[in-house]
């Protein structure tokens, strides 16, 4: 590829418009190419380039939903036909309720629904701006019973499940606790007590803070192992 | 029937013969200038700017759900922009609530960032920045785009690149960059200015006062030349944060 | 309590009443713990006092900036004070542009309250020429961050700011003009009374409540302690307290009052 020039560092840290190359690249997650042809990062983050694909990782941001997503909403409304989910998202998810005797329905009164309840959801149909469908017609999914709810940036969820889970068995493993974490930068837990949310709140803001720099997970894994001893 | 305990003096010479300005600077010279990202901690992005005797806090909400609805745009992100100047800002107590000034410099900080913003990527939601004067000493609305601006990039969303600003001006036969409070109240010309950094291109410009084909060239390059300086430091405190974190895993290692 | 429209959710509440019938809480705070406060270093505003003080992620920004004026017609040998909070809306997802609202106007109340009912400013030293010409004292409350407990973080900051100002003093010459001097005057508290909010959850009271405890709690109480111990003001706010609670909840004010004027009187 002599074609192309790149002007940054793999994992540099870029803020919106700097310059991060020149030439034939595939572009990736938060890039554009101006009207020069100079590929651009839209947000900060960390460039990531993978071959012929340049791309950037987000520090920080709001979750824009995308079909299939999994997410932890929270009921902020239900009229007869449909019940309003908060997803922390510009765009609130409805979860119809279809009239007759459909599975849904059933489950809808399996559930005993109510306002401010806690719902693990799947993003069925989303049209991009207005339209937001979510299901919870699907094993595993459906209300969330006791536990509490912590948050995350949403750009910083794949460190916090890790590579292949990684992340996520630690934090359960380390505190004994149950956790989902969401798409949209919810984190569903049940701990032992106290003191794990404590540490597992702590961990999570460390896990926020240095995504950026390498060797993460031993680093999450030492910190939880140090503050559940104290 | 309220007076205020402060009274306007005008100095005597605003500048020298040799170009050596009230506060002691050269014409081309900036005040101290501090930026700092992320102080607060409900806002989605967040900058607080001090400079010169400016104080300054911006905020970004979004993109988030319109309120109220008949404003939802259906391609594209809604903008707003609100300037406001706490009561304790200014040397008189400034009555709160909006003024015709603070209208007209909502719209126009709102202007200058709008272009930066990839407004199309968050159809039928809206982006609410707020900047906030708690203290001001003359170029508050450019300290303000460049706060907001931060408080953007901040909040993590796309923008085509950073807005910087500064103010230039003239008094008597100098062209001068960051007008001071004295500059500012009895100079020739303000010429508030905001570039979109990586294309050059002008998002704010305003000018009070005239200015001579050759001054006004001699203005706009040092406008941007100026900006260009607050960019760098722009780009240097968005960084920041992640680069002290780094230091302070790496030290622990 | 504000913001209706911010969300809460099911197992916030289950898990914070939970917690509380256990003597707990959701940042592992004791019940009648307050969090750190924290005051800026620096000067943030041109006023003639001010105070930027954090309350664990709550942060209030106080500015006391003096005019002279005219006395109310019914006051003419005392001063004027005038209390005004603004909640912005960078401090909060649920906070709106526009005039002050019930919830704005209320804070700024009891912290105006509890400065007054405590005698905290000699109003009479206010007065340049009785009946005509009054220091004119602004308090203007600006809320930045908004996690809870705007009143006490507000009292302590106005405090603060109030005992912090220095006033251009004022001469009238015999011609009757009024002659602002290069010397300043300090405007000296007689009193620091202390607001102690509490919340009701699962009939325990919480001293210094996070948002998410107020907004899941069954009652809130502000009360102000003066330097005597006694109870200058009081705001009830939603909710019921039984009288037993509200004597316990003065109790234990008083005895936190030492530990929150200490931090005052280290930076005024």
């Amino acid at each position: 590829m002599s074609e192309s020039i790149i002007l940054v560092k793999n994992k540099e840290i870029v803020v919106p418009g700097q310059p991060l190359a020149k030439g034939k690249l595939n572009l990736g997650k938060d890039v554009y190419r101006d009207k020069f042809g100079i590929i651009r990062a839209k947000k900060l983050g960390l460039v990531d380039v993978k071959e012929d694909n340049i791309s950037i990782v987000p520090l920080s941001g709001v979750y824009i939903p995308r079909e299939g997503d999994i997410t932890i909403g929270i009921i902020s409304k239900i009229t007869g036909s449909t019940i309003i989910v908060d997803i922390r998202s510009p765009y609130q998810g409805a979860i119809p309720i279809p009239r007759g005797r459909a599975v849904e329905r059933v489950n809808m009164r399996k559930y005993k629904l109510k306002l401010g309840d806690v719902l693990l959801a799947k993003v069925k149909a989303f049209d991009g701006s207005s339209s937001l469908l979510l299901t919870i017609d699907m094993e595993g999914l459906g209300k969330l019973e006791g536990g509490y709810l912590l948050e995350v940036d949403p750009a910083k969820v794949p460190r916090v499940i890790g590579k292949r889970q990684s992340m996520l068995s630690i934090l359960r493993d380390k505190t004994r606790s149950e956790l989902i974490v969401s798409n949209n930068g919810r984190i569903w837990v049940k701990t032992p007590s106290l003191k794990e949310l404590l540490v597992l709140e702590k961990a999570l803001r460390k896990i926020e803070n240095e995504s950026h720099i390498s060797g993460l997970s031993d680093r999450t894994s030492s910190f939880l192992s140090q503050e559940l001893s104290n | 029937m309220v007076m205020p305990l402060y009274i306007e003096k005008k100095p005597e010479v605003l500048i020298t013969e040799e170009g050596i300005r009230t506060d002691g600077r050269k014409p081309r010279e900036l005040r101290p200038i501090r930026m700092t990202v992320g102080v607060l901690d409900k806002a989605d992005g967040s900058a607080f700017i001090e400079w010169g005797g400016n104080r300054i806090l911006a905020a970004v909400f979004g993109p988030r759900e319109v309120h109220p609805k008949h404003m939802i745009l259906p391609d594209k992100a809604l903008v707003r922009a609100r300037y406001n100047m706490a009561p304790f800002s200014t040397p008189e107590r400034k009555r709160p609530g909006p003024d015709r000034r603070s209208v007209e410099l909502s719209k126009v900080i709102r202007e200058a960032l709008k272009p930066a913003i990839f407004a199309e990527n968050y159809p039928g939601s809206v982006i609410d920045i707020f900047v906030e004067v708690l203290r001001s000493d003359a170029g508050t609305r450019v300290a303000g785009v460049n706060a907001a601006s931060m408080a953007l990039a901040n909040a993590g969303i796309s923008m085509r690149g950073l807005v910087a600003a500064c103010a230039v001006g003239r008094v008597e036969n100098f062209v001068i960059c960051d007008l001071n409070h004295d500059e500012d109240m009895w100079g020739n010309a303000d010429m508030p200015m905001a570039m979109l950094m990586e294309s050059e291109e002008v998002t704010l410009l305003q000018i009070d006062g005239p200015m001579t084909e050759s001054q006004f060239k001699e203005a706009l390059e040092l406008g941007r030349d100026s900006i260009r300086f607050l960019y760098e430091m722009q780009k240097e405190a968005l960084k920041r944060p992640y680069q002290v974190i780094e230091r302070s895993v790496k030290g622990d290692l | 309590m504000f913001g209706p429209e911010l969300i809460t959710h099911n197992l916030l509440r289950d898990y914070i009443r939970e917690l509380a019938s256990q003597d707990q809480r959701i940042d592992g705070r004791s019940l009648h713990e307050f969090r750190p406060i924290e005051i800026k270093e620096g000067t943030f505003t041109k006023a003639e006092g001010e105070a930027w003080l954090k309350l664990g992620n709550t942060q209030v920004l106080v500015g006391v900036k003096a005019d002279v004026g005219e006395p109310f017609s019914d006051t003419p040998n005392k001063g004027v004070l005038v209390s005004n909070a603004e909640l912005l809306p960078l401090a909060s997802p649920a906070f709106e542009p526009g005039p002050p609202n019930e919830n704005s106007i209320e804070v700024a109340r009891v912290v105006d309250r509890a400065i007054r009912s405590a005698d905290a400013i000699d109003m009479s030293s206010l007065v340049i020429t009785e009946g005509k010409l009054v220091y004119m004292i602004f308090l203007d409350m600006y809320v930045l961050d908004y996690d809870g407990n705007l009143e006490d973080a507000l009292t302590m900051a106005s405090l603060i700011a109030l005992a912090r100002a220095e006033i251009s003093e004022v001469e009238v010459n015999d011609e009757g003009e009024m002659i602002i001097k290069e010397s300043k005057w300090k405007l000296r508290l007689k009193d620091i009374p202390v607001n102690f909010t509490f919340v009701k959850i699962e009939d325990k009271l919480l001293l210094d409540p996070v948002l998410e405890e107020e907004q899941v709690s069954d009652a809130a109480i502000t009360l102000a302690i003066d330097k005597e111990g006694r109870v200058c003001s009081i705001q009830k706010k939603h909710g019921m307290f039984t009288m037993e609670e509200i004597i316990k909840a003065a109790n234990i004010a008083r005895s936190k009052w030492p530990q929150i004027t200490d931090k005052i009187m280290r930076v005024i």
